[in-house]
């Protein structure tokens, strides 16, 4: 491939510089090969954790098809311009007229367009207006902070309906609150709520629907209904400050039992530690101040600033989705924030002896 | 006018000793005064030669960004130097390169193109170069001090009000100055294309660069001053802590989101449509045929300019605003897309009917129709609101943004550079290395921005320093990291053809590429006069169609062949037929400009790092600098009243009013300052759509009796001036220094009223956005008025020392007309903090 | 010189389309569109999400109907320069002459007149299928 590629480019600068350039069948067969590479890659893309054509939602699956048209459209259209194109460079002359070719400028720049624009614009809009129309009775109420997300449970309105189960499950809790991962139950709309707190972040869980922005000093709405369980990635897609790339969170999709059982979990609050170690270790977080910006419900009520930690170890990430739910991951952030988050709020804590760090890490990784 | 008969322009010892004139005239100051010429075809070398030195600059940064991205959780730099890096890029490719270089191109070639020695300012050019080097080194120079902006290219308030840092000073201001000198140059080159037009050239018969220029002057014109506006408010906020964009004293970042996309959106068009104009004038030439649907480029650039205002909430989409607000923009994101293919067609239809030669030029601009109708059809897609939610602020749009304006700039400057080559240096580019940058960059710029259409649906938002290694980014952001490499190839290689010592086997010989348009009537190399004799025009290509066209011009049978009076001299037309009215004496060499420059740039520098009795003492500088220049530069008496300008046709030597450039440079100046003004009032009534109670019910207002004293009092000083005009014209002067006199008078106590209305309410403009807003039109409006005091006592002195006499007035038509909008400024203003309070 | 003499010059190469003429109908799109958003963005700005958009709909159908009565009325004035001085189906408009040169505007003005109502036609079709402020 690399000798033949080679000898071709050596073939035209021999070809062009005597003035019979053959540069657009070439460019053709560059593109067609990016198309069919693009194609292929395309194929995988579906499986990625955090892809817009995944179609784990309902309002992602149908811009997703949406997409697919669209580019195919798109792509016929170029290659009928740029054919048009490079048959007006090597077509011999004088077949053409006056008129022809004030017709192509009518039909392909004017008629063609106009209609086919709006087609595209009729559907576009009918998508559109049908977007944040479903009823949700579950309600997610995520605020943007610096660099991490609060996010809060609730279901506004109890249904007094016929479905029992349905009835106690949303009774059951009020608000949970939680933090940096967001479980989602299949095949119900949920309402996110969106606010930010100091910059404007922006919330974006790929598979499941598109972004909405959270601007400080409004609510901005987003209802969305993801279909398929699994779990998905999440991400800020606006510029928020120093680690606007490392502000992710993990969403979990899940049957609808599960997730009303994991809910009801949720809203209990910290088991309090059983192993002598797990005391110590809850100890030390009061004493060395933690407790200050983390709440950690049944243990210590009064942190605000920081992320909620009542049940952190039953996500799957840690400091809003860069890395694994580990000990090893835990004792590095306690000890060195800013060397995994450049410009994390959090306070470092290298001062703590190591035993103390492996025993806060240990009293956190079992609050389950 | 073939050779007649007795015929001056037969004898060819005259015709020597005009052209020594001509040449003496027009020559370039030696040694380091060389950098005191205005001529357009120095200032517009320097000019395009920086922008390109910027946009190298940029582009460093831009591979930096593909290194750190090559792999996951690389870090090569920092977070924190990263997001320097990428707002420098966008910022330095936006406002250092793409829209500089449209005024750098066609500062160099308008004149050129319509066949005129030079555009009717060439002062006001050249102090725009200083500006816009002195911003632009200001603002990259940041960088080397740790100091650059890092808040994205389009500095979204809070994160840049409340954290910037001195970043966001600096890009605030230093970009503030560097539209100043966008502004300058669109009004340059708005009158240069309706008033310096050669004689003949009616309308439709100018060139289509013309109309391209004409049109994006104006957007310019309608999208630069909301920006201004904007960081007008941005700059108080930062400074003074006057809270437009802080919700939690009733102000609303969305404001500025608003203001920037304005500005965002026909930017784009500003930038794209100079370079297809360039398209315009090259596939002619290679296809050997006129444009086959002229009329449909000129509606298509025309449509584009106006749709083109209509788009600027896609860019905000995801703000959460009314779905039907987004259906609108929705719409005419849509309907923009139609004029635009038409252009498009237009040069489809025209090869199709030509017999195509195969150049370099032509191999860039086939390479930009492919890569421009692929970032079109993304455009189509992304401007339909529900595609926009995933792909908004996702490498998506990085890859549409690249693909739009690597199609519709990058590559039609290049092929226009290839093209156009001769006329600036008179040397011709290699062909080979031509081809060979073509496909390096080509081919480099697809492997790079292809994948990324992709990586941005597999969820990879924009402006991250880095990505995760398992989500299925990693073989995009290699690849596109590889082709960044290639496509740095073919810049190099480009730079090398551009910059490579040339020697004679380069040289360019006359009209090398058999075009039909005047530029190209240039003799080779390019002679400092600009143009031997200027061309009387009668055809669209009067190269191809009239064969006695080049000995007619180089033999001076056209007009103006001589410069008998050693005066630099141009020739003014009528705005539709383009008949004579008049020979313009255009100013040569002078540093005023450049100090004049160094000066203003001083004001923001120096306000940039708060030291404010430094910038006033720098203002009083600049603005006694720009008076010294205006006074021994501008409206100066003439010898004689009027000039054979050659052909039997004599013209006056001095117009004033509507007539004149100076009256239309004005307009169009004040045009634009009327657009950045209405930004404050639709700031006003922004804050009163989102909140129940706007003006608040408990606040302070200024009341209505001193907005109403201070509008009587201004629009006295209005009339005043006015009148004076009209006095000045009747030759009654006596009455026109006093009437004068008692405009200065009114407008300074209306200065004083304006004023007293929110002093003596107490409205303190860092408490609620309310006050802040009040004071910021009163602001705004006393100082526009403050200039026109300035403007009043600059005709006074004029009228005592006999620069303005009652014949020649044209700087009293200028302040007149000035006054005409500080009139309407006034009126919506009192209206506004006055009136409206007493309604809402 | 009589008054028809005088409509005649006028006609013939006169400032029934100088440039502001002809930028007429995209400035009436630009009207219209303008009126769309405030209508919508000054309504729903102080409405609940759930509100209807009664008053934006009729808003912008009586904006249209203007607006293409409007484009219709520039056409007519237009037709009658532009037939009048049509030759054959000459389209270049390439002779330099006053009469030309208002023939080409009215041909420019005309065509925007067109590319205007295409786009207002546009801006119009969302308040047909959305009907509430969310």
């Amino acid at each position: 491939m690399g000798r033949r590629g080679r000898f071709d480019q050596r073939g035209e600068i021999a070809i062009i510089s005597t003035r019979q350039a053959h540069f657009a069948p070439r460019l053709s067969r560059f593109l067609a090969l990016c198309c069919l590479a693009l194609g292929c890659l395309a194929l995988a893309a579906c499986d990625a954790p955090q892809s817009a054509l995944a179609g784990a939602g309902r309002e992602s699956a149908e811009v997703a098809s949406f997409f697919w048209v669209m580019l195919a459209a798109a792509a016929l259209v170029w290659l009928a311009v740029m054919g048009v194109a490079v048959l007006g460079v090597f077509r011999p002359p004088a077949r053409v007229t006056e008129r022809a070719a004030r017709w192509l400028i009518v039909g392909g720049g004017v008629v063609f367009p106009t209609i086919v624009l709006a087609g595209l614009l009729y559907w576009g809009l009918g998508l559109l207006a049908e977007r944040n129309t479903a009823e949700a009775d579950l309600r997610i109420t995520v605020q943007g902070e610096r660099w991490w997300w609060r996010v809060t449970y609730e279901r506004p309105r109890v249904p007094a309906d016929d479905d029992p189960q349905r009835g106690r499950a949303s009774s059951a809790i009020a608000r949970v609150v939680s933090a940096n991962e967001i479980r989602l139950p299949a095949g119900e709309p949920v309402e996110f709520v969106l606010h930010a707190q100091n910059v404007i972040h922006s919330f974006w869980i790929p598979s499941v629907a598109g972004k909405m922005d959270m601007i400080p000093g409004r609510e901005t709405r987003l209802v969305a209904t993801a279909t398929r369980p699994g779990v998905y990635g999440g991400v800020c897609a606006e510029f928020c400050g120093t680690a606007h790339a490392l502000m992710r969170f993990a969403v979990v999709v899940e049957p609808k039992e599960a997730f009303e059982t994991w809910l009801r979990a949720q809203a209990a609050p910290a088991r309090k530690p059983l192993a002598s170690a797990g005391a110590r270790g809850a100890d030390l977080f009061v004493s060395s101040g933690c407790g200050a910006c983390h709440r950690v419900r049944g243990l210590i009520e009064a942190g605000e600033v920081g992320p909620d930690l009542t049940h952190l170890a039953s996500r799957r990430t840690l400091a809003a989705g860069i890395a694994p739910m580990t000990g090893e991951a835990l004792v590095r952030w306690i000890r060195s924030p800013q060397s995994m988050k450049p410009g994390a709020l959090m306070p470092a804590y290298a001062m703590l002896p190591p035993d103390e760090i492996d025993a806060i890490a240990g009293f956190l990784l079992g609050l389950e | 006018m073939a050779a007649m008969s007795g015929d001056p322009q037969d004898d060819p010892e005259l015709r020597r000793a005009q052209e020594k004139r001509l040449s003496e005239v027009w020559a370039q100051p030696q040694g380091w005064r060389y950098w005191t010429a205005v001529n357009n075809s120095e200032v517009g070398l320097w000019y395009t030669a920086t922008s390109f030195g910027f946009m190298f600059f940029a582009g460093v940064l831009g591979l930096i960004i593909r290194a750190q991205l090559a792999v996951p959780d690389a870090g090569l730099v920092s977070a924190e130097t990263y997001n320097q890096v990428f707002t420098l890029h966008g910022t330095a490719m936006m406002f250092l390169f793409a829209v500089p270089i449209f005024e750098a191109v066609a500062i160099l070639l308008l004149p050129a193109i319509l066949g005129a020695r030079d555009l009717p300012f060439p002062r006001l050019s050249a102090f725009g170069y200083w500006c816009f080097l002195i911003g632009g080194l200001f603002v990259t120079g940041s960088i080397f001090f740790d100091a650059a902006p890092s808040g994205g290219w389009f500095m979204y308030p809070p994160l840049t009000t409340k954290y910037g840092g001195i970043g966001a000073d600096i890009w605030l201001l230093g970009l503030s100055f560097i539209e100043v000198a966008s502004i300058a140059a669109a009004v340059e080159l708005i009158v240069g294309v309706l008033k310096c037009r050669p004689p003949g050239m009616h309308l439709n018969l100018t060139p289509l660069y013309g109309w391209y220029v004409l049109i994006v002057g104006g957007m310019i014109l309608f999208a630069f001053p909301p920006l201004i506006a904007g960081d007008f408010l941005f700059e108080m906020e930062r400074a003074f802590d006057w809270p437009f964009f802080d919700p939690t004293r009733g102000g609303d970042p969305l404001l500025w989101q608003h203001l920037f996309w304005i500005f965002g959106h026909p930017e784009v068009y500003i930038i794209f449509l100079p370079s297809i104009a360039l398209l315009a004038m090259m596939v002619p030439t290679f296809a050997k045929r006129p444009v086959a649907g002229y009329s449909f480029i000129v509606l298509s650039a025309i449509g584009t300019g106006f749709l083109g205002f209509g788009l600027w909430v896609h860019h905000m989409y995801t703000t959460g605003l009314p779905a039907v607000s987004l259906g609108f923009f929705s719409a005419a994101s849509e309907a923009v897309a139609i004029p635009t293919g038409i252009q498009i067609f237009v040069f489809i239809a025209t090869l199709m009917l030509g017999r195509v030669e195969r150049s370099v030029p032509m191999l860039w601009s086939m390479g930009a129709l492919a890569i421009f109708v692929a970032g079109g059809l993304t455009g189509v897609m992304l401007a339909i609101a529900p595609f926009d939610f995933q792909a908004h602020d996702s490498y998506f749009v990085v890859a549409h943004l690249h693909y739009t304006l690597f199609g519709g700039m990058m590559f039609p400057l290049i092929a226009g550079i290839y093209y156009y080559y001769p006329i600036a240096t008179g040397k011709m580019l290699s062909r080979r290395l031509g081809i060979w940058s073509f496909w390096l960059l080509f081919v480099g710029f697809n492997v790079t921005f292809l994948p990324m259409h992709l990586s941005g649906l597999l969820g990879m938002p924009r402006r991250v320093f880095t990505y995760p290694a398992d989500i299925g980014l990693d073989g995009l952001n290699m690849l596109s990291s590889a082709g960044a490499a290639i496509a740095a190839l073919g810049f190099l290689v480009f730079a090398w053809d551009v910059l490579r010592p040339k020697g004679e086997a380069d040289a360019a010989e006359r009209n090398p590429w058999n075009a039909g348009t005047v530029e190209w009537q240039l003799e080779m190399p390019p002679a400092p006069w600009g143009a031997r004799s200027v061309p009387k025009i009668e055809s669209r290509y009067p190269l191809w169609d009239d064969a006695d066209h080049l000995r007619n011009y180089d033999e001076g049978r056209f007009y103006l062949p001589d410069a008998e009076e050693m005066q630099r001299e141009t020739i003014v037309t009528s705005v539709l037929d383009a008949e004579p009215i008049q020979c313009l004496r255009v100013p040569g060499p002078a540093i005023v400009t450049i100090v004049a420059a160094f000066l203003l740039g001083a004001v923001f520098i120096l306000a940039t790092f708060e030291l404010y009795a430094a910038t006033i003492a720098a203002g009083i500088g600049a603005l006694a600098a720009i008076l010294y220049w205006t006074w021994t530069g501008t409206a100066l008496h003439p010898e004689k009243p009027a000039k054979d300008i050659g052909l039997g046709v004599t013209v006056p030597l001095y117009l004033s009013g509507p007539r004149s450039t100076g009256w239309w440079a004005m307009f169009i100046t004040m045009l634009g300052d009327l657009t950045a003004f209405v930004g404050l009032p639709f700031g006003y009534f922004f804050f009163w759509t989102i909140h129940e109670n706007f003006p608040p019910a408990d606040a302070a207002g200024p009341g209505w009796v001193w907005p109403l004293v201070a509008g009587l009092l201004l629009l006295g000083a209005w009339t005043a001036t006015w009148s004076a005009r009209l006095l000045n014209g009747r030759g009654r002067v006596a009455a026109m220094r006093l009437s004068l006199a008692i405009g200065m008078a009114s407008a300074s106590a209306g200065i004083a009223a304006l004023a007293a209305g929110p002093w003596w309410h107490g409205m303190d403009p860092t408490a609620h956005v309310y006050p802040a807003i009040v004071w910021a039109l009163v602001l705004w409006t006393s100082l526009h008025v403050a200039v026109g005091v300035i403007m009043q006592a600059y005709c006074l002195a004029g009228s005592v020392t006999g620069k303005l006499t009652p014949r020649y007035d044209m700087d009293m038509w200028n302040v007149s007309l000035y006054w005409h909008f500080m009139a309407f400024t006034v009126l919506v203003t009192v209206l506004v903090i006055g009136g409206f309070p007493l309604v809402a | 010189m009589s008054t028809g003499a005088k409509e005649e010059l006028r006609r013939t190469s006169g400032s029934g389309t100088d440039l502001w003429n002809v930028v007429q109908p995209p400035t009436i799109w630009a009207v219209h569109f303008l009126i769309s958003y405030l209508a919508a963005a000054i309504l729903c700005a102080r409405a609940d999400r759930t509100a209807p958009l009664d008053p934006v709909f009729w808003t912008v159908m009586t904006a249209t109907a203007v607006a293409l009565m409007l484009i219709a009325l520039v056409v007519l004035r237009l037709w009658r320069v532009e037939k009048f001085s049509t030759v054959d189906e000459d389209l270049e408009f390439e002779r330099n002459t006053p009469e030309e040169r208002h023939r080409f505007l009215a041909h420019v003005s005309l065509m925007l007149s067109v590319l205007s109502a295409v786009g207002v036609l546009y801006v119009a079709m969302p308040v047909l299928l959305i009907d509430t402020c969310r």
